[in-house]
């Protein structure tokens, strides 16, 4: 070994030796014996999932031993443990086929974060106040049951289920309990649900899922607000295809329009970007049909039902003109003609409507238009792009924001809450409700509220009892994603490492809880662990697909799941009936605020770091410089120019954006990929309480937002909001510096 | 024959979802500084997307590029070094020996791509976010400078695993994390001197084009270009 390979080698184990440390507080503590064996130094790898978004990606996990401060039995100490190192997509995952998203590369620091909950608490303070006290998990659980068997006693409508979206066990499981008990089906909330597309795909096609876009096989792509290739549906599964349909196919590239109020990420990518006024963009795909049906003369009757749905369509929609259309949504007649035109001369092409354009009072009209649209150029079906998932389970839930708005509503009826005990898991409605919903004001009505939380945030801050989960890593994991693949998914892990804390698994503690109340639940909830629930179900898929349950079960654990990828076992498709045959009329939407008053369009979005606020405590996303503005660590409202220079506005003033049910402050960042009437702020940051990275920083946009909804589904109006803004003094913002001066290319070609 | 390892970007293909930013950070043990420090100018990103914006609005265009260290033939930032912390290996990184470096930071100030990082504290990882460090990468110390190292432990461990089975590296067993995150595939990483590798092809594009070509500091990343459409149907 010469010199130089001496010292590169003491480059690369320097860190180790660091790591190590000496005279470090760590060896005053005792050591626990392991238990389970590793071989210092070498890397093995678990499938497991990713638990932040619909998209339901398969995750790989590096694990390598360690040593971490635990708690056993009251004492503190070293165990040498597999600890997860690092997260990469599954390589075998028919979603994400080994690749994963900011979000999901920063996943794993959930596990580790220094605010974890790391045993049962129960309230000692005021509510709200974040007071807490540590009790053990048998006290905990005996408090629980109790309460539980009081609120059987008196009347089963008193229980109450509050969670995001589940699917796969854990539906099956909550939605048993809560049956078996009489108590009222569980509430599901998440703000960016897409509930409006996919009731309207109900309407157009009987399926009630969101579809699966395979840009693979596209040549054009006309986005209407939908943030594809950043936070919508499953976005790393369209980003995998976008590559192939840009450089995947030697002569072939594809086109892509976006049409939006203000450029996103997705937007950014876009041959050419449209700009559209809020709320009409059903408006422009019925002007797209209309020359389709009129210019290019297409049969109506080639839409199917997804035509039918929409009135006027068999006629033609002879009110539908260019030049009706220009007038509403500012985009010129000639240009929507050459948009239909070239749709046509570059397919397969594909609509692909989401997120603002749907977030209306009219939303339900507009994904209907898009649909029937799409239906018109022949892009649904087996052929695609535009594809249904097979499910090999129902995956209709009752309008989920319905639901929760009901729920509060029956909180605040009476002056004593009917409902006595909440269960809340995974869900923040406190922080991502627009506040004339009154959430907060609910919650705090209810006796006894229950969070199966990992971390205090805005809403479970106001348990009286938080059982603390384990985190995905640490957990048995199994999901059925409904889009992003063509195979039908059942994904499964087993947990990637033992628990860093003393936290149990909240189906665990269901089945623990079921034991302890007894009767029906016994018989109707059998399973002695979540595990156990797990298996049965795959050895119900195992006799479905004619395989041996053992070999099966074994091939899902090492595999990260089941699929159908051979075509060989397929699974049933439910079909949903229509629900309705009427015809939807296509309405302007409705906004909040007069525009002499409120003269500003109020553009929220899910922002690339955080999407919808869940993921503001990690650091590394915290830090992370966000693509289009470079900013870090805050909050921030994006301007365009000229509008700024009309109001003395400069970019990193503080400003007020003021709508009529709330004021919020945070800086300016100005643009010129915005509409000079709309005003946009990403959604994540001004969490009342979210750990030390995320409390009190930044602003909510969800705060000043209008209970506006669409009126089918009840799902929230989230981009319906107007607002005036106002000089309020100079703000902070935390702005990426690296960069090189300018364009740092010969000239693009 | 020796390996040049190399880099490809296709701006066709990059959506700037910043997956390869998240990567980098998780596996090259690169600290978070926090609000007050980033707001100085101290944030580290070993790899970083630029954005440029063109046009007035509603013309606005934006183009995306990932910039991480070039691994330069011609590196002005070597050298300058007056320790030689930072220097060439012989399979074409641009290394940096942290327990070489002093701290001048006259590299930092030769890069072009300011790429560069200086640790101006003490990294913190607030307990227990410790215990996700990489422990085949090296915490870099207060008074050290940092930045991409074509995530040299994996080149490392794939040479290894080779050699214990008895083979030559194939192409494709070396992905640094920004790439095997990489979504839309944007990022390709190889072995530029075998002219067979998905990266010597892909880099002989007639899209291709290195960063600042003109300042001679023969980068071996190459970057494609991102095609642009006028409109009328066809490609320019
Ligand atoms: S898209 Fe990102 S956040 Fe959603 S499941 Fe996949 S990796 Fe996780």
């Amino acid at each position: 070994m010469d010199r130089r390979d001496f010292i590169k080698l003491s480059a690369l184990t320097a860190g180790a030796a660091g790591l190590a440390g000496c005279g470090h507080p760590d060896h005053q503590l005792i050591r626990f014996l392991p238990e389970e064996s590793w071989i210092p130094g070498v890397a093995t790898w678990r499938p497991s999932l990713c638990p932040l978004c619909a998209a339901g990606c398969g995750v790989m996990a590096r694990v390598m031993e360690g040593d971490a401060e635990v708690v056993r039995n009251g004492r503190t100490g070293l165990l040498r443990m597999g600890l997860v190192k690092k997260l990469e997509g599954n390589p075998a995952h028919p979603v994400n086929r080994g690749k994963l998203c900011a979000r999901g590369q920063a996943a794993v620091q959930i596990v580790y974060h220094p605010d974890r909950i790391r045993q049962p608490l129960k309230r000692r303070g005021e509510r709200g106040t974040g007071e807490f006290e540590p009790v053990d998990w048998d006290e905990a659980l005996s408090t629980l049951a109790a309460r539980l068997k009081q609120v059987l006693d008196d009347d089963p409508a008193g229980l109450a289920w509050l969670s995001r979206p589940l699917r796969g066990g854990k539906r099956v499981l909550v939605e048993r309990f809560l049956a078996t008990l009489a108590a009222p089906a569980p509430v599901y909330f998440e703000l960016f649900d897409e509930s409006v597309l996919r009731w309207a795909n109900r309407l157009s096609f009987g399926r009630e899922q969101m579809p699966t876009y395979t840009l693979s096989v596209a040549n054009y792509v006309l986005g209407l607000s939908a943030d594809f290739l950043g936070t919508w549906n499953s976005p790393v599964a369209q980003a995998i295809g976008y590559g192939e349909f840009r450089q995947g196919r030697p002569g072939r590239r594809g086109k892509f329009v976006q049409v939006e109020p203000r450029v996103s990420q997705t937007g950014a990518n876009a041959d050419e970007w449209i700009p559209i006024r809020p709320g009409t963009e059903g408006a422009l795909a019925l002007g797209l049909a209309h020359v389709l049906l009129n210019e290019a003369r297409r049969p109506t009757t080639a839409a199917g039902t997804a035509g039918e749905r929409i009135e006027g369509w068999l006629q033609g929609l002879p009110e539908w003109t260019p030049e009706a259309v220009a007038e509403q949504t500012g985009i010129e007649a000639e240009r929507i003609r050459r948009l239909a035109r070239e749709l046509i001369a570059h397919e397969p092409a594909v609509v692909i409507a989401g997120g603002a354009a749907l977030a209306q009072t009219n939303g339900l009209a507009t994904a209907l238009a898009v649909n029937a649209l799409n239906a018109l150029l022949g892009c649904v079906g087996a052929l695609g792009p535009v594809r249904f998932t097979p499910q090999p389970e129902s995956t209709g839930l009752a309008p989920p924001h319905r639901t929760l708005r009901a729920l509060v509503q029956k909180i605040l009826s009476r002056p004593e809450s009917p409902v006595k005990l909440l269960l809340l898991y995974e869900a923040n409605p406190v922080f991502a409700t627009p506040p004339a919903w009154q959430v907060a004001a609910a919650l705090d009505r209810v006796p006894f509220v229950v969070s199966f939380g990992s971390f205090l945030d805005d809403t479970s801050i106001l348990a009286d009892l938080v059982l603390p989960d384990h985190v995905f890593l640490e957990s048995w994991m199994d999901d059925v994603p409904e889009s992003g693949t063509e195979p039908a998914v059942v994904s499964l892990a087993a947990p990637a490492m033992r628990p860093l804390h003393n936290t149990r698994a909240m189906p665990d503690v269901l089945l623990d809880l079921s034991r302890r109340v007894g009767g029906r639940l016994n018989e109707a909830l059998p399973w002695k662990s979540y595990e156990e629930l797990l298996r049965a179900r795959f050895d119900a898929l195992a006799r479905r697909a004619g395989a041996d349950a053992d070999a099966f079960w074994k091939q899902a654990l090492e595999r990260g799941g089941w699929w159908s990828d051979n075509g060989g076992t397929r699974a049933a498709a439910p079909r949903h009936a229509a629900a309705t045959t009427r015809q939807i009329r296509y309405q302007p939407a409705e906004m909040d605020g007069s525009v002499e008053e409120f003269p500003f369009h109020f553009l929220p979005y899910a922002s690339q770091a955080f999407y919808d606020g869940t993921t503001a405590h990690l650091p590394w996303l915290q830090e992370l410089p966000d693509v289009l503005t470079t900013a870090m660590w805050g909050s921030w409202v994006e301007l365009n120019p000229q509008t700024a220079e009309r109001l003395g506005i400069r970019q990193g003033d503080l400003v007020d954006v003021t709508s009529r049910h709330g004021t919020l402050q945070a800086p300016v960042i100005l643009s010129t990929g915005i509409a000079p009437d709309v005003v946009a702020m990403p959604v994540g940051q001004g969490h009342r309480a979210f750990t030390r990275y995320a409390s009190r920083r930044g602003a909510n946009p969800i705060s000043v937002l209008a209970p506006l909804e669409e009126p089918e589904t009840g799902a929230l109006a989230w981009a319906a909001t107007r607002v005036q803004i106002r000089r309020a003094g100079v703000g902070r913002l935390v702005l990426f510096s690296g960069g090189l001066s300018r364009f740092p290319h010969p000239e693009e070609r | 024959m020796s390996r040049r390892w190399g880099m490809v970007v296709d701006l066709d293909r990059c959506t700037g979802c910043e997956a390869c930013v998240v990567a980098c950070r998780a596996e090259n043990n690169v600290p978070t500084v926090g609000e007050t420090e980033a707001a100085r100018g101290r944030a580290i990103h070993w790899i970083r997307i630029e954005r440029y914006w063109e046009g007035e609005f509603p013309n606005a265009r934006i183009r995306f590029v990932p910039v991480l260290c070039q691994h330069c033939e011609a590196a002005p930032c070597e050298p300058v070094c007056p320790t030689y912390a930072s220097y060439h290996t012989a399979d074409g990184l641009n290394a940096q020996v942290y327990n070489r470096c002093i701290g001048t930071r006259y590299c930092a100030n030769a890069c072009p791509y300011t790429v560069r990082f200086f640790n101006f504290f003490h990294p913190v990882w607030e307990k227990p976010l410790h215990l996700q460090l990489n422990p085949e990468v090296s915490v870099r110390e207060v008074g050290v400078m940092e930045k991409c190292t074509f995530c040299v432990q994996r080149i490392k461990a794939a040479e290894l695993q080779a050699k214990a089975e008895a083979r030559e590296l194939r192409d494709g067993d070396v992905q640094p994390a920004c790439a095997q995150a990489c979504p839309a595939d944007a990022l390709l990483f190889g072995d530029l001197n075998d002219p067979d590798s998905r990266v010597a092809q892909l880099a002989r594009s007639p899209r291709g084009s290195k960063l600042l070509e003109e300042v001679g500091t023969q980068p071996k990343i190459t970057y494609l270009a991102r095609l642009s459409w006028s409109g009328d149907g066809e490609d320019r």
